[in-house]
Order: structure tokens, then sequence, then C-alpha cells
């Protein structure tokens, strides 16, 4: 297929994905915090803090209700909810002749009603449906398309960057739940069981995991449970299965091989006990490999979609 | 007969002076047409407007829309299908299909010959003048000779009938005619909207437009057989005619490529595709010429591939329409066609011109700004009806800054006599029918040979007693006809056998309560078996 | 006159380009008065070059580079022998009117008159250089341009129009043959656009002229003996052309005949850098075994 359709294609499923997967940290990191003690005010400002940074998203003095005003609502605020939602349908809307009705319509509205007159009353009553809406719309998306889109090149460019993508955010979420320095067991435990129960989780730990619910297992399973669908490893081997399908040599496709490889380092490091300390290291690490396999996609399938040209008439 | 249907018109028909296509003078309806007035005095005009009603809520939500300026907002409006076709009867269609075919040949030799020999200039019949000064003659097409020698794949000719029923070309569009996805998608809603009115018809098929084009487009390019890539090049979805870019390309089964997914390497053009670079061997083009390749034509154009007129000139690929063929779409060359039909195929015209005037002649120039109250007056590089003045429907004042135009740059206007466009019974809001003037674009696509499409595009103007069709200034379109060969009508001979129906599979009983039930049913049954 | 020419470009971009495709017009005709003995075309990187001539019979060399690159050099070399051309012949306006000079001259005839905003001067510019021979109107019109307009670099671009120039007050060489055009063409004297090389004697005496570029000239047609000859003028330097001036090709305006045009994939900007060096050869010297 066309490779700037195939570019598109692959941004629409991250973009898609990185709504949800925001709606889902903020609405953790919302119900952790309300659960915090109220005279630790210091941690309700760390949990935001880091929440920006991660987003990547400005941070100056700010309050709870401003980090989370903004990072919802703000169309200004390239890593806010609704300007996921936006680009989402941006990205729908030039694949029209690709996607199905179905779909567009699913997208557009969901765009329509975050940027409609209701939702401010709604975040003032309170955040959670907000997230809410936006968890089950993202639903409402990847199911359409895997009933009414073709199973061809044109939906594995877009699971591919769905999981790519969720794999992302739900590395930028445990880096959230186990911030480097936090020493406060406790702390830490309440806040992963908050992240597991925002990720959606938490029953498929119950029966997965015969530990109780704190941060090393808890983080554990988020990252090498292959079983759930929504772990990095799952993401992972799903995003390579995709390409791999649509790849003409995937024996000779980079993309395919790294993200094969990371695969294969996951399934090994699972065996291992590491602590917590190695977990912080080994997310960064993963998320490094996700931005190489990211730029080895653009190499082998987009070539050229994105170049400009520029004219010179010589004299 | 149909009496309460045209009591209730603006005006009886044969008053007017125009040439109806389904009433004669006296209000008869002609042969051809006596069961399609019977049906719709039959269905009255409530069913007509109920039906409107319909077409306009389906229309909008496929998205079959235009933008529409209404009092300076853009609004998009239901495309104005009107539900009454018009109907061409067999015969007439023969002789218009051969006097099409007669005009693309002749106009496709004139396109080669101003590019390469020049034999009509030489002979004196077009002067070389006239031609180098045409906005779309293109000096980079000098010398190149596509393959087969085709240039004009894609014509549509627009037809208008006169006062005394006689058709007569209006003018030429051979560099990029559109309205072919109108036809098709209004054939598909008369169907699914008004099937009853095709009852007493039998009525030709259009939806093979794509596969004519496809199959042309195939046969000419330079690939083996059935190894042709062909791709359909749109300026992207903020060209108002992206619909129909795209919806040919989905019915060809081609991909639709914008200027960046193109890219010309060692003068061969490739597509960018997720396996590499694609070979292109033919690409029919809804660009003008001006912005194809900013090597050779616009420099700033964004929307062309630079290099693709050299690809083009080394001959390994194909370009519909060819570069340059816009030379014969000038309404000053329009006046020398029959000329070239004799000149080139050594026949006579079949389909005769409007009088036109060329306005370089300082006496003819006079002598129509004398008249310019009663004459059409049209600049010459323009298409889509802009820029052109309607004598008699024009105010003093406007027609005197036409005339300062003229005089200023008389080699860009030329004058026509006005043609009293024919007319045909349109439906209004409440339902009632009521005259409307009508022209048709028939769309004929040059392969190994010219093929058209039955019919065509029938547009009407919605304003009573106008005669501007444009879609973009009040136009609307009518389905058209043309009847099979057996001519008139016979009887309902496509009775509807009544098609057997399905049996939907009996769903399995679905038992509520479960084991509740059960033991109901136990407990009922008389004890002891 | 034996020349050598060289005519080297060379491109600098802040970021890799790739397709990078360009059409040059830069190899000296042959025509009655000179002839062209060597020609020889050098890119870096190297790339395949292809020939055509077009419509108004300029040979145009065509090559793209595909892959990505962060300069590119064109390197042009010529050797020439040019001949002065002949004395134009005092003749009256008649040939001019004839069927047969409209023929002759053809969509050269033809003045651009869209949209000038200074058409009243270029009128008067008309009826003051109208003498009684299309000759001595064409000198009148060189020193005219050079007694009106200065010659200054920067103050116009290739995209001007004989209104920026006519504004302005000063521009290059491209600018006076575009307001010489258009003064011919509204006098009913056909006119083409010429675009070449032109040496300049060096004030040092010596043999070498060094330009940035290359030069643009006219050449209206002009009464003849029996049929009507196309002469060569050069506003900017208020002289008709001689056998210093070596022509690459003619077209209606400038954007007929650019030496290099060219176009490349990227988000980049360009430095260019251009020189034309002709040296005087001693004809023995160039002389082929």
């Amino acid at each position: 297929m066309l490779a700037r359709i195939a570019h598109e294609l692959f941004w629409l499923g991250r973009y898609v994905a990185r709504a949800e997967h925001t709606a889902r940290m903020l609405d953790g990191v919302f119900h952790a915090d309300l659960q915090s003690s109220y005279e630790d005010t210091r941690d309700v400002q760390l949990g935001w803090f880091s929440l920006l940074a991660i987003l990547g998203a400005r941070q100056k003095g700010v309050t709870r209700e401003e980090a989370l005003g903004r990072l919802t609502l703000d169309p200004s605020e390239p890593a806010s909810l609704v300007n996921c939602v936006a680009q989402a349908r941006e990205s729908a809307r030039t694949l029209r002749d690709v996607i199905s009705a179905d779909v567009w319509e699913a997208l557009n509205t969901t765009h329509l009603v975050l940027t409609g007159p209701d939702v401010q009353a709604q975040m003032s009553a309170g955040p959670a449906s907000v997230y809410r809406y936006v968890k089950e719309r993202s639903a409402l998306f990847w199911g359409l398309t895997a009933r009414t889109m073709l199973r061809d090149e044109a939906a594995s460019f877009l699971e591919a960057g769905g999981r790519i993508e969720a794999a992302d955010m739900l590395l930028r979420m445990l880096r959230v739940a186990l911030p480097a320095g936090e020493d406060n067991e406790i702390r830490r435990d309440g806040q992963a069981r908050a992240l597991l129960a925002a990720a959606g989780g938490f029953q498929a730990f119950r029966r997965a995991v015969p530990a109780p619910p704190n941060a090393v297992p808890a983080v554990r399973f988020l990252l090498y449970e292959r079983a759930y669908p929504d772990s990095v490893a799952a993401a992972v081997a799903s995003a390579e299965r995709a390409l791999e399908v649509s790849d003409s040599n995937p024996r000779n496709s980079a993309p395919v091989l790294r993200l094969s490889r990371l695969r294969a380092e996951l399934e090994f490091r699972r065996r291992d006990d590491t602590d917590d300390a190695d977990l912080i290291g080994l997310c960064e690490q993963v998320q490094r490999e996700l931005a190489l396999v990211d730029i080895d996609i653009a190499g082998r399938y987009f070539v050229g979609a994105t170049a400009t040209a520029a004219t010179e008439v010589g004299a | 007969m149909s009496e309460p249907m045209l009591a209730r018109q603006h005006a009886p028909y044969g008053a007017t002076g125009f040439y109806d296509e389904v009433f004669e003078p006296g209000g008869s309806p002609r042969a051809h047409a006596a069961p399609l007035a019977f049906e719709l005095a039959r269905l009255g005009p409530d069913h007509m407007a109920a039906a409107g009603l319909r077409r306009d809520a389906a229309f909008v939500e496929q998205g079959i829309t235009f933008e529409a300026d209404e009092d300076g907002h853009v609004r998009d409006r239901p495309f104005p299908l009107d539900l009454v076709p018009r109907i061409i009867p067999a015969v007439e269609w023969t002789d218009i299909k051969r006097g099409l075919a007669q005009r693309i040949r002749a106009l496709n030799h004139f396109v080669d010959d101003v590019y390469h020999a020049r034999e009509i200039v030489r002979e004196g019949i077009v002067p070389w003048e006239l031609i180098v000064t045409r906005s779309h003659f293109a000096r980079a097409a000098h010398g190149i000779r596509p393959p087969g020698g085709v240039y004009c794949h894609v014509a549509g000719c627009d037809l208008v009938r006169d006062a005394d029923g006689s058709w007569r070309v209006l003018e030429d569009n051979v560099r990029t005619p559109s309205g072919i996805s109108y036809v098709l998608e209004n054939r598909v809603a008369m169907t699914r909207l008004a099937s009853t009115l095709f009852r007493h018809y039998r009525v030709r098929p259009v939806d093979h437009y794509p596969q004519l084009l496809l199959g042309a487009l195939r046969a000419v390019a330079p690939a083996a057989e059935g190894e042709a890539n062909v791709v359909v090049w749109t300026p992207g979805p903020l060209n108002s005619a992206y619909f129909e870019h795209a919806f040919l390309a989905r019915l060809m089964g081609v991909e639709l490529v914008e200027a960046s997914d193109l890219v010309v390497r060692d003068d061969v053009v490739y597509m960018r595709t997720t396996n590499g670079l694609q070979r292109v061997h033919a690409i029919y083009r809804r660009l003008d010429d001006d912005f194809i390749d900013p090597l050779e034509f616009r420099p700033d154009s964004v929307l062309g591939v630079p290099g693709l007129v050299r690809a083009y000139r080394a001959g390994t690929v194909v370009l519909a329409n060819a570069i340059g063929t816009g030379v014969a779409d000038d309404k000053a060359i329009y006046h020398y066609v029959p000329d070239m039909i004799r000149f080139y195929l050594g026949e006579e015209p079949i389909l005769p011109n409007v009088p036109t005037y060329l306005l370089s002649d300082p006496d003819v120039r006079e002598d129509c700004l004398a008249r310019r109250q009663e004459l059409v007056f049209k600049p010459t590089g323009e298409s889509g009806g802009k820029g052109v003045f309607i004598g008699p429907l024009t105010p003093a004042a406007e027609l005197e800054t036409l005339a300062a135009l003229v005089r200023a740059s008389p080699a860009r206007w030329i004058a026509q006599e006005m043609v009293k466009l024919s007319t045909v019974p349109t439906a209004m809001e409440d339902g009632t029918l009521s005259p409307r003037h009508v022209d048709l674009r028939p769309f004929a696509v040059f392969g190994e040979d010219i093929r058209i499409v039955p019919g065509g595009l029938t547009r009407v103007a919605l304003t009573e007693g106008s005669m501007i069709v444009n879609s973009s200034r009040g136009g609307g379109s009518k389905d058209t006809w043309v009847l099979e060969d057996s001519g008139v009508p016979g009887p309902d001979d496509r009775a509807e056998h009544p098609a057997p129906q399905p049996v939907p599979p009996v769903l399995p009983d679905v038992r509520y309560g479960g084991w509740t039930g059960q033991q109901q049913q136990q407990q009922q049954s008389p004890g002891g078996d | 006159m034996n020349f050598a020419i060289r005519y080297l470009t060379e491109y600098a971009y802040d970021a890799p380009v790739s397709d990078n495709l360009n059409a040059l017009r830069v190899r000296p005709a042959t025509t009655s008065t000179q002839r062209c003995d060597e020609f020889s075309l050098r890119l870096d990187p190297e790339a395949r070059v292809s020939r055509h001539a077009d419509y108004f019979g300029t040979e145009v060399l065509e090559f793209g580079i595909a892959k990505p690159h962060e300069n590119m050099s064109i390197d042009v070399r010529a050797r020439v022998v040019t001949s002065e051309p002949p004395e134009p012949l005092e003749r009256g306006w008649d040939q001019v009117g004839m069927a047969s000079y409209r023929e002759a001259g053809g969509e050269f005839l033809i003045a651009d008159e869209d949209r000038l905003r200074h058409s009243d001067q270029v009128d008067e510019m008309v009826a003051s250089v109208r003498r009684n021979t299309p000759i001595a109107t064409l000198r009148a019109l060189d020193s005219l341009v050079v007694e009106r307009f200065d010659y200054r670099t920067g103050v116009t671009y290739v995209g001007s129009t004989v209104d920026d120039l006519l504004d302005g007050g000063g521009g290059v060489c491209q600018d006076f043959a575009h307001l010489t055009l258009l003064v011919l063409r509204r006098s009913g004297i056909a006119a083409r656009y010429v675009s070449g090389y032109l040496w300049a004697a060096p004030t040092d005496g010596g043999s070498d002229s060094m330009e940035v570029q290359t030069h643009a000239w006219v050449e209206a047609l002009l009464p003849g003996a029996r049929e009507p000859v196309w002469v060569g003028a050069d506003p900017t330097n208020d002289r008709l052309a001689g056998e210093t001036h070596v022509k690459i090709g003619h077209g209606r305006n400038y954007s007929d005949v650019p030496p290099i045009k060219g176009v490349f994939q990227g988000r980049s900007s360009s430095l260019l850098s251009s020189r034309v060096t002709m040296s005087r050869l001693d004809p023995a010297a160039s002389a082929r075994p």
C-alpha cells in the first residue's frame, strides 16, 4: 500500500492508544492521589510532577486542579487528552477511504463530545467520568476495526501503531508507579495498586499471580505477562506479529527483527527475580528500544512519506 | 390525462418557444415519453415531493453533497438530483454518438498536429498566432508523441438542443472534464428512489464507465499485458472534485495518489509503497498542466511531481489526458473544429457548432458588440461558466464594462449566438412539474477506440427561465436515459418475477428459566406413564 | 575569437537532500556566427545525463541525483569560435508590416501585456526611440535603457517584472533585456530573449574575463536584403551583439532559457556559488590537429 497511507494508519493507531492510556494514567494518579494522606502534601506534588514530566508536558508551579485541567482538556497542551483525540480524528479524516464509516463516526463523535459544551461541567463534577468515556470510546474503536476492517496491511499498520504506543505508555505508567528514589514502601505499593487498577489489569493479576498486588509483583505482571493482552510483552509480541504479516520480507526487516529480539529479551528476563532498581532501569531500556523500533519502521515502510520538495530556480 | 399536474404549472407548455423534450407544443407527450408522463401523473405531486425529501436525506447521510455559497455562508447542500429523468431515444443517441466520436477523433488529430508538423497551420486553416497564444498551449509537449497517439483519453463535449430540436455542440472539454461520478450516483439513486419510473423502459446501463476508463489506460500503457499499474492522481482532499477522484479510483480498483506519493527516478515514475518503489505506467490526472511538474511548468507548484515531463518524454508513462491537450479546449479553437473534421477526416461534421465569432477582427468585433444584448460573450481560456456574459440576462451597465474588456483584449473573448436551450419537466418542491432548461455532457473514453457512456450528465438550471446550468451557480442534474435499441418502449417486459424469498432458518428454541422450566413440565404431566 | 569557457556552479545544502532533478541550458549553440568545438559536463555526485532540444531549439541537459547528498557541483566547459556578425542594413519599416515578416516573427511579436502598471511609461519609450529605420530604433533603445536605468545587483530577482525595473530604476541584464523586448514588440518588431556568455575585455589587458553568471541580451528581427534577419543587441552594454557574445539559446523571456533550473526533496536551504570564466585563446593554440 502507499507509504503515506500506511504512515497515517500507524499514527492513527498510536494516537488512539495514546488517548486511552493518557486517560488511564490520569485516572490512576487521580485516584491514588485521592487516597494518599492529606498531611503529606509533598506526595501530591511529586505524583503530578512526575506525571507531567513523563508526559512531556510543561511544568512550572502547578496545583493539582491545574495539572488535571491542563492534561485533560487544554487544547494547547500537546500531551493533553483532548489533543490526542483531536489528532486521532484528523488522521482518521484523511483515511476516510480506508477505514470503515463506523470507525470514522466513532472517532468523530468522541472528538465532538470532548470539545463540546458539556465536558467542562463533567470535569468539575468529577473527572473520572471523562476518563471512563475516553476508555470506552477507545474500546469501541478497536472493536470496530477488528470487526469491520479487512485484515490486510492497513489493519496491520493500525495494529502495530496501537500496540507500540500501548507498550510505551504502559512503561511510562510504570515509571510513575515506581519513581526512582521513592523509599516509602507503603506509598509505593499503594500507587502500584492504583495504577494496576487504572490499567484495567487488577482482576487479571489476581487470577495470574499468587501474590499480593504490591509494587514489584504488579510491575512484573504488567511487564512480562504474555497472557495479559495489555502487558508490555504482549504488546511487543502483537506488534511484531502485525508487521511480520504485512512485510514482504520479514527476515530482513529491521523493525521486525528488533521487536523479535525485544520480545525474546522480555521472555528471558521474566525468569529472573530482578529487584526494583533494575526494574526501573529495564523499563527505561525497553522504552529506548521502542523508540529505535519507531525509527526502523519509518525507515522501512514510510520512506519519502513525509519529505517535502523545495523548489529552486538557479540563475 | 395528466391534467391536474399540468394545470398547476407556471406556463402552459408550447407557449415558451423552447423545445420541450417530453411534451409537444400542444401539450401531449412525445411518443417515447408517453409512459413516463403517464407514470408521473399517476404518482402525483405528493409522491414526488415525498420522494424528493427522501432523496435529500439519503444524500446528506451518504455525504453526496457539494459546497454551496448561500448568502455568503458556505454550506454542504445535498446534491440536487431531479427525480424526473431525461430520455433520449436510441435512434437519436446513435447520431449523437457518431458525431461525438467524429469530433473527438478530429480534436485528437489537431493536438497531435499542433505539437508536430502543424499541417493545419501550413494549409492556412488555423492561424499559428492563435494557437501559440492559447493559455494551455504547452511548449513542453512539443515533439512528444504519447503511446498510441492518443491525447484526449477522457473527453466531455457539452451538447445543447436548439429550439428546432436539433443537437449542437456548445463547448469542448478535453482538459479535465468532471461530473461522471454524478452520472453514476444519479443512476443508483434513481433506481432506489424512483424505481417505478423504470418499469416501462429498457434503459442502457452506465456503470461500466470505470471499466472503460481502466481498459483504455491499460490498452495504451507501456507495459506488458495485464501488468500495467494505473493510478488516479488527485491534488488532494481540499480540491472541490476530490469526491469524484476517490470515487473513480475506488471503482476502478486502483490507487489514489497525491504528488508526494510519486517520484521520478531515471525517467521512470514510481509510487512509494510500504514495499519500496513500485513503477507506475499510467496516470489519470486531475490537475491542470500548469501544476504537474515544477521543473517544466509553474515552479511554485507543490502539487506537482518533479521530472514527470521527463518521464513522459521518455515514453515510460501515459498521462491521461496528455500534456498540452488543453490547446483544443479553448473556446476560440472551438470555432475551427468543423474545419478540423473536414481537414483531418475528410468528412462533414455530424454535430454542428453553435455559431461563434472570433473578436480579433475589428469589424466582427464591433458587429458583435453592437448586438451585445442578444449574444453570449465567453472568455476563451476559462471553463465552468466562469466569466460568461449572457446578453439578454445582463444589465446594460455590466455590458458596458464587458465592451471595454473586449476592446482592451479582443483575443481573449468570443461571442456566440444565444441557444434556446431545450427544456425537460422538472419536479418542484411541491412535487408539481415545470419546464427547466437543460444541457448534456456525455463522457467519452479514447483508448484503443472511442467509447461513449450512454447518456451522460444532464445539467438543469433550477431557476425558472435561467439557462445557467453549472452546479456552482444554482444548477442541478437529471439522470439521463438512453433507451435500448428496440426504440419504442415495449410492454412491461421486465415484469417482476417475484424472487424466491429466502426462508430464514428457524432459531433454536430458547428455553427461558432453564431447570425450573423443565421441572414445571414434569409436574404437569400426568403422574405415571 | 576563440574562447575557453568554464561555468562552475556549486551548491551546499545545510541538510542532506535527495531526488535533486536539474535541467541545464548551458551549451553554446552553433549558429551562422558561432561554433562550439568542445563541450563537457562534469557532475558531482555523478549522474546520467540525457539531452533533448526544447521547443525553441535550445539544447537541454537533464539529470537527477536520487541518493542523499549535501553538496552538488555542476562543471561546464566549452570551447567556442565566434565571428563578428555582418553589419545590419539600413532598411525602412516596410518589410516589418508585411505578412512574411509576421510569419517569420511568429510568437516573438506578441508583447506580454499582463497587468502592466507602467504601460504609459513604456509607450513613451516606444515613441521616443522611434527612428526612420528599425536598426536605428534598436540602437536608440540600447542607449535609452542604459541612460535611464542603473545596473544594480540585489534589487531584483529571478521573478522580477518590467514593472519592478521601472519602479526601482535599477536592475541586471535580465531586467534590461525584458524591458527592451517589450519596447521592441510594442514597436512592431519581433524580438527574442537570448541567454549566453559574455567576454568583457579585462581592464588589465589580460585574456581572462570573470563574471558571476551568464549574460542576457536580445535579438530583434530586422529587415534584411531579401528576408528579415535576427540581429543581436545588448542593452546592458549599449551596443549590438558581436563576437564577444556567445549564445546558448533564446526564448520569449528568461523563463524559457534559464541556465539552471532545479528541484530537490528536503527541507533545506542551499548556498549557491557560481562563476563563469571565459578565457580568450590564441587561435593557434586552440586549433585542433
